[in-house]
């Protein structure tokens, strides 16, 4: 049988590696190639918005073409996820809800933005009203997806705090309550044009990135000792420690 | 790496474990130092904003009426000690009346929420809004935000009479998780009160 | 012999995979494929392609001239929008069946299927509302456009990912009786690098990058309908082949 021959958790880190890969991509696109992030301004006046795309106009075309790129290897960040859920204890509907509500945030969470901001420098002569439309929607979109983020980490979390397998420690299931949480503190960003709660606020933009960044570096530590310590049984999850004796 | 099982067997073992340590899941008290972290911050930024303009906030200020606060203090109070009953009840193994006290936690909860709401709608009616100034920002955002973990904490009690109710459950470490949060929430709830209402 | 199965808790694998069906949704193929076709050809602005050049009113008057012809084909992707989605699960369910111990690829190939006909659904709609009030200010007729034609070209993140995973699920899998023959997984990889200039379509107005460009319209739309048609070829041996061993395994069973 291959399986003997090739490592059996080869695919996993397959999965592993591409995801810090694509974190690794993402954030230097966003805040150093782009730089729309932090966002700018929705108090800003339309002047100022159009000044700013002639400013980012260059990093716009080329970051987001970057993104254009990879952006499906997030499909393999959500597989590695659901994976970890059909490794608990819980029902497989966790697993395929998370993904499926992954799968889908990509567009309005993320890729509405590239393609707005993208048209939005393509032509820089374009009238300054609509170039205020676009930079609205950009923005907006890009924060203000919060439903499928929102309930995708409680699905995790739900199945994190009912699994007897100890995939992960309680902890975690909690980190993914706060994370959600986010989702709810980001909510007034849709009403808000200045000031902290604004789409570029200290509290619904500084504050949430700051909890997310430690989210996602904290799941990524957590999925690879999930990698390490996977057994491919059905029980608990055994232990990484070398004095342990492993469940199964 | 602990166990967390819920398993009654193991969940003696583990209780006498962290006796030592905390009540409930030390994991509970990771996420009480998360939140108040997370809404230091926040306090921060109100601190700061408020220094910022003190004359607009102390006015404002004024319009938040005292009573309706003091009135919230004092039953998130009685609804920690109700809790704290039960997880005592439950200790000594008396379920039916920490059964009681958990019911009446959610009552007191039920209370704080429908003062906060008749608070929210008061505030409106005089004109006060979300967006009017920069303290009603503050005011309804910090009091959604709590209200919002109320409102998890409402789920929190639910899994707490969830595990009273059958003898098969009934993992003390779990109630006192849950107690734990709730307690979390009067904390938060009492920072909010001093720094909204009372500091002027 | 039951390894080739999902690759869950062991001992489930005895009974056999359901495939009743698979054969019509397999042979819709074609039929989508003619649609596709022929909405393609029927869109006004592919034949010949539209170029970013044109000024707004030039757009405007484009889509006043040629208002039933994007409106009729547009319809008709609107409708047919998913219909390769059955092709696209058909791969899904084949890459269960390689040798895999996990089924991530089969997940992520799942993301995959997701996306895609997502954005393409936004550049439709987009294009449908540039046609419906072709009486509007030809700026906000022509931002229409430019939403609808980048979307249409950015698209590719998941059909990179799509034949990048499949290529990679195909070299993980069993080398004696693989699923898919090697070179299916090489072609894929072909394509992937075929459809990655469209992703460059922001940075020229003009040229071979340019949304009417031989790299980002040509080279990208002529890939994904060869791997349409290869996939397809694919898919339907390898679908005929399972069939061909339930039949042969059903007999075993009934001479034993």
């Amino acid at each position: 049988m291959s399986r003997a021959r090739h490592n059996p958790k080869r695919e996993l880190w397959l999965a592993w590696w591409t995801l810090v890969v694509f974190y690794n991509f993402f954030f230097p696109v966003f805040f150093v190639v782009t730089r729309v992030q932090p966002p700018p301004s929705p108090a800003w006046d339309i002047a100022r918005q159009v000044q700013w795309f002639r400013a980012h106009h260059f990093g716009i075309l080329v970051g987001f073409a970057v993104v254009f790129l990879i952006a499906g290897m997030t499909t393999m960040c959500n597989a590695l996820i659901a994976y970890s859920m059909r490794r608990m204890s819980v029902s497989p509907v966790f697993a395929y809800s998370y993904l499926v509500m992954y799968s889908l945030s990509a567009v309005p969470g993320l890729l509405l933005l590239c393609i707005a901001l993208t048209v939005g420098a393509l032509r820089p002569e374009r009238d300054p009203e609509l170039i205020g439309w676009i930079y609205d929607f950009a923005f907006l979109s890009f924060t203000g997806t919060m439903g499928v983020f929102l309930i995708g980490s409680l699905v995790w979390m739900l199945a994190i705090l009912t699994d007897k397998n100890r995939v992960f420690p309680k902890w975690f299931g909690y980190l993914n309550l706060c994370n959600a949480l986010t989702e709810v503190v980001v909510a007034p960003s849709w009403i808000f044009k200045r000031g902290v709660l604004a789409w570029n606020g200290q509290i619904a933009w500084w504050l949430d990135v700051v909890v997310f960044g430690f989210y996602t570096g904290v799941f990524i530590l957590m999925l690879r000792r999930l990698i390490q310590r996977e057994d491919f049984g059905t029980g608990p999850l055994p232990d990484l420690a070398p004095n342990k004796v492993a469940a199964l | 790496m602990t166990d967390f099982e819920t398993d009654l067997e193991t969940d003696l073992a583990t209780t006498n474990k962290h006796a030592r340590f905390v009540p409930g899941q030390p994991d509970m008290w990771a996420f009480v130092l998360f939140e108040t972290l997370v809404f230091t911050a926040y306090f921060g930024f109100y601190l700061f904003y408020r220094a910022r303009s003190p004359e607009l906030f102390l006015h404002s200020q004024a319009q938040l009426d005292l009573h309706i606060g003091v009135f919230n203090t004092l039953v998130l109070l009685l609804s920690s000690w109700s809790v704290a009953r039960c997880v005592q009840s439950a200790r000594a193994g008396a379920y039916q009346p920490a059964l009681k006290d958990a019911f009446l936690t959610a009552l007191f909860g039920l209370v704080f929420l429908v003062s906060k709401v008749v608070e929210w709608a008061r505030q409106i009616h005089i004109g006060n809004g979300p967006a009017t100034n920069d303290f009603f920002t503050y005011y309804f955002f910090l009091t959604g935000i709590h209200f919002v973990h109320l409102l998890i904490g409402f789920v929190v009690l639910g899994v707490v009479v969830y595990q009273l109710r059958s003898p098969m459950r009934r993992s003390q470490e779990l109630i006192e998780t849950c107690a734990t949060y709730w307690h979390t929430v009067d904390f938060l709830w009492v920072l909010i009160f001093a720094l909204l209402y009372v500091v002027r | 012999m039951s390894d080739r199965g999902d690759n869950e808790a062991p001992g489930r694998r005895v009974r056999l995979r359901r495939i009743d069906g698979e054969l019509i949704l397999l042979w819709t193929l074609p039929a989508v494929a003619i649609i596709w076709i022929a909405a393609f050809v029927l869109f006004p602005g592919f034949t010949p392609p539209m170029s970013p050049t044109m000024p707004a009113e030039q757009v405007a008057a484009f889509y006043r001239d040629n208002q039933w012809g994007v409106r009729y084909s547009m319809i008709l992707f609107n409708w047919f929008g998913v219909g390769l989605v059955p092709l696209l699960i058909l791969i899904v369910m084949q890459i269960r069946r390689m040798a895999h111990r996990t089924p991530i690829f089969a997940y992520a190939m799942l993301g995959c299927v997701a996306g895609g006909p997502t954005l393409f659904l936004v550049a439709n709609v987009c294009w449908l509302l540039a046609a419906f009030r072709p009486e509007r200010k030809p700026e906000l007729t022509q931002m229409f456009n430019d939403f609808g034609w980048i979307t249409f070209t950015t698209l590719v993140p998941f059909l990179i990912a799509q034949s990048v995973i499949l290529a990679l699920a195909i070299y993980f899998d069993e080398e004696s009786r693989p699923i898919f023959n090697r070179w299916v997984g090489h072609f894929n990889l072909l394509v992937a690098a075929a459809l990655v200039p469209a992703a460059f379509v922001g940075l020229a107005l003009a040229g071979p990058l340019a949304w009417d460009g031989a790299l980002s319209f040509w080279l990208k739309n002529i890939a994904i309908g060869v791997w349409i048609v290869v996939m397809g070829v694919a898919v339907g041996q390898a679908v005929y082949r399972e069939r061909a061993e339930y039949r042969q395994r059903g007999e075993e069973l009934v001479s034993a």
